[in-house]
């Protein structure tokens, strides 16, 4: 049962963070702002119904899915809602500077509003992409006839459920408790973090994709030193335990990384700080 | 703003490019030494797979549990999620000799399973 409820919240927390992250930045924001909020809902509604789809398929009642089906659709997921998420927290910076500090002079701001179909396609992404196993998952539990009675496993999966939702309050709360600036900064480095971990599943699919497809390829030398792991760590944290496999989730960490892994973190991190850099200096050189 | 949306766009479209292209030269080589996998609710038959290091390899996943399933290995980059009943397959590239571990990720209490490639 504590299974069940653990599963429930992991496969949601991920979709939870983006959805309240980006929900306390808009509402915490001007009139601009939360004019995102409509899209963000429409995001979450579109993120439920793409879910239950996306669930179906992996039920088997459409061959949407089948074979490597699976596959390519995560890796264009996962890659295409990191680069989202990347490109919000900059647009955050740029069009938070003017949030919570004149709220009233806001009107300028309603040409910076063409983020707004971002907002709908992350939130729809991260709704989607972990929604179809929690649908998957709870489906396997309606079927299945387990020790516990149907009751209590029904009661686990709404507990789990509400303690997601426990966490989404948890992060508005944060946005009031804490200063602004410094939630900002908190929930950038959550979501830029949370990013790096999609970046590097993605691409390191995509390069296993190749390998697997192509002799040629997977018997490269250069590949086999690329895919050689660089270190050990699963002493200290193992990613194939519980808490391992979800820190991965969230931080892209590895035990055994590849020298690729390393290398992919290594250069996001770099382009991250170097492009943050840059947007900070920006507005300055505009104001001037 | 619409420059952003283009870029997107392109990025987007780029991506699906490559996927398209990559499904094309897949080679579903019926050749490839294939193992056999079943998970029944959180148990691995067998727990322990050898299998020959510097190979690609295939492994054959069948749910035959009542609840679902999702084969995991963070090492070996798979995941795949297995409705009750469910059969699919995962192609693992070439492995350095070693230990590789996989996981029910929706049963983690369970035992997990390794693949030994010598």
């Amino acid at each position: 049962m504590g299974q069940v409820l653990f599963i429930v919240w992991r496969e949601s927390v991920e979709a939870l963070l983006v959805v309240g992250i980006l929900y306390a930045w808009l509402n915490n924001g001007d009139a601009a702002a939360r004019r995102g909020l409509p899209y963000l809902w429409a995001g979450v509604a579109a993120g439920i119904v793409m879910a239950l789809a996306l669930g179906a398929a992996l039920l088997g009642f459409s061959e949407l899915l089948s074979g490597d089906a699976q596959t390519y659709f995560q890796i264009a997921m996962v890659l295409i809602a990191a680069v989202l998420i990347v490109q919000m927290v900059f647009w955050m910076r740029k069009h938070g500077r003017t949030l919570k500090k004149d709220m009233e002079s806001s009107l300028q701001a309603n040409t910076q509003s063409g983020n707004w179909w971002g907002v709908f396609l992350l939130v729809a992404l991260a709704i989607a992409r972990e929604g179809s196993e929690t649908a998957v998952f709870l489906y396997g539990i309606g079927m299945g006839q387990q020790d516990a009675s149907t009751g209590a496993l029904v009661f686990a999966g709404v507990l789990g459920f509400a303690l997601a939702f426990l966490t989404f309050y948890l992060l508005q709360l944060g946005g009031k408790v804490f200063s602004w600036r410094r939630f900002f900064q908190v929930t950038e480095i959550i979501l830029l973090l949370l990013a790096s971990g999609l970046m590097l599943t993605g691409v390191e699919k995509l390069v296993d994709l190749l390998m697997e497809s192509s002799d040629w390829f997977g018997s490269l030398d250069i590949m086999s030193s690329l895919m050689a792991p660089l270190w050990d760590t699963s002493g200290v944290l193992d990613d194939s335990s519980t808490v391992g496999s979800l820190v991965a989730t969230l931080t892209g960490y590895r035990a055994h990384p590849p020298l690729m892994s390393v290398a992919i973190y290594v250069i996001y991190w770099l382009v991250v700080f170097f492009a943050l850099g840059k947007s900070s200096k920006a507005p300055v050189q505009k104001a001037a | 703003m619409s420059l952003r949306q283009t870029y997107q766009a392109k990025c987007a479209a780029g991506l699906f490019g490559l996927l398209c292209a990559l499904s094309a030269t897949v080679s579903f080589g019926s050749d490839l030494l294939t193992f056999k996998l079943e998970m029944q609710d959180g148990k691995f038959i067998p727990p322990r797979i050898e299998v020959p290091a510097g190979q690609r390899i295939k492994i054959e996943v069948h749910n035959i549990g009542k609840t679902a399933a999702e084969f995991e290995s963070v090492e070996l980059r798979k995941e795949k999620v297995l409705a009750p009943g469910a059969q699919s397959f995962v192609v693992i590239a070439p492995l350095r000799p070693g230990e590789y571990k996989f996981f029910d990720d929706f049963h983690l209490n369970m035992p997990q399973g390794v693949i030994v490639a010598k």
